[in-house]
């Protein structure tokens, strides 16, 4: 892996731990694996919510050398991801617009194929527009 | 600028690991590549939109690629997706475990 240029990370902030915790999970695998997908759900105690130290703690973990997207499962879990980027000013992080499970899924794919931060960012909003059927 | 096009049969589904695995391939060329099964067109690179294809098993796909290393790269997909959609390919067991074993270490690491 030492020989791998970095790859963006992602972290999926939900107001369930397992929201967030499935959705890292299918990411990573349909992705192959090797990118940094960290779950930053629920509260500090597990419950419904959002936690701006668990997201600071994600984006750390996910901060490989190239550059964070953060995807929201909801607007009110926007609130907490901006207050947490004021207290990061110097970090490289992208708050991505997107579905949640398909803006994971096609953030992480395009993370792991090489791309920079505004690729991979794109790559999540582009996902409004992928139909299913 | 080159390019080129080839044509596989595939001998299972592309269910979401193979399509993961030939987005994260197609990404990495500069060239554009595409990917068609019966009348529908998708980049690629795009995973949703290759999931979005909904190719089964004895459809035939093709693979064509426009740009510098459009050679390469449809040598590359078309590796994949006869490796990914065979039985006992990147769609097995083994893949999976190593993926969750994976994702579980990384969940252990950010709590």
């Amino acid at each position: 892996m030492s020989q791998v240029a970095p790859r963006v990370g992602i972290v999926l902030v939900s107001h369930s731990v397992r929201l967030a915790e499935g959705t890292a999970d299918l990411a990573g695998q349909v992705s192959g694996g090797t990118v940094r997908v960290l779950a930053a759900g629920g509260t500090e105690d597990g419950e419904l919510g959002t936690s701006a130290e668990k997201v600071a703690r994600a984006v750390a973990s996910a901060e490989a050398g190239a550059g964070v997207l953060v995807l929201p499962d909801l607007g009110s879990a926007v609130l907490t991801v901006r207050a947490m980027l004021e207290d990061m000013p110097g970090a490289r992080v992208v708050l991505a617009d997107a579905p949640f499970v398909e803006g994971a899924v096609a953030a992480t794919v395009t993370a792991a194929a090489g791309a920079d931060l505004k690729a991979v960012a794109t790559a999540a909003e582009e996902a409004w527009h992928a139909r299913k059927l | 600028m080159p390019a080129s096009s080839e044509s596989i049969t595939l001998t299972g589904d592309l269910h979401a690991r193979p399509a993961g695995a030939l987005a994260v391939a197609a990404g990495r060329f500069a060239a554009s590549v595409s990917v068609s099964a019966g009348s529908k067109t998708v980049d690629a690179k795009s995973v949703l939109g290759v999931m979005g294809l909904g190719a089964t098993s004895g459809q035939v796909v093709t693979v064509s690629a426009d740009g510098p290393d459009a050679e390469e790269a449809v040598a590359a997909l078309i590796a994949i997706v006869s490796e990914a959609t065979r039985v006992g390919g990147l769609g097995a067991a083994a893949v999976r475990s190593d993926a969750a074993a994976d994702s579980r270490a990384r969940a252990v690491g950010a709590s």
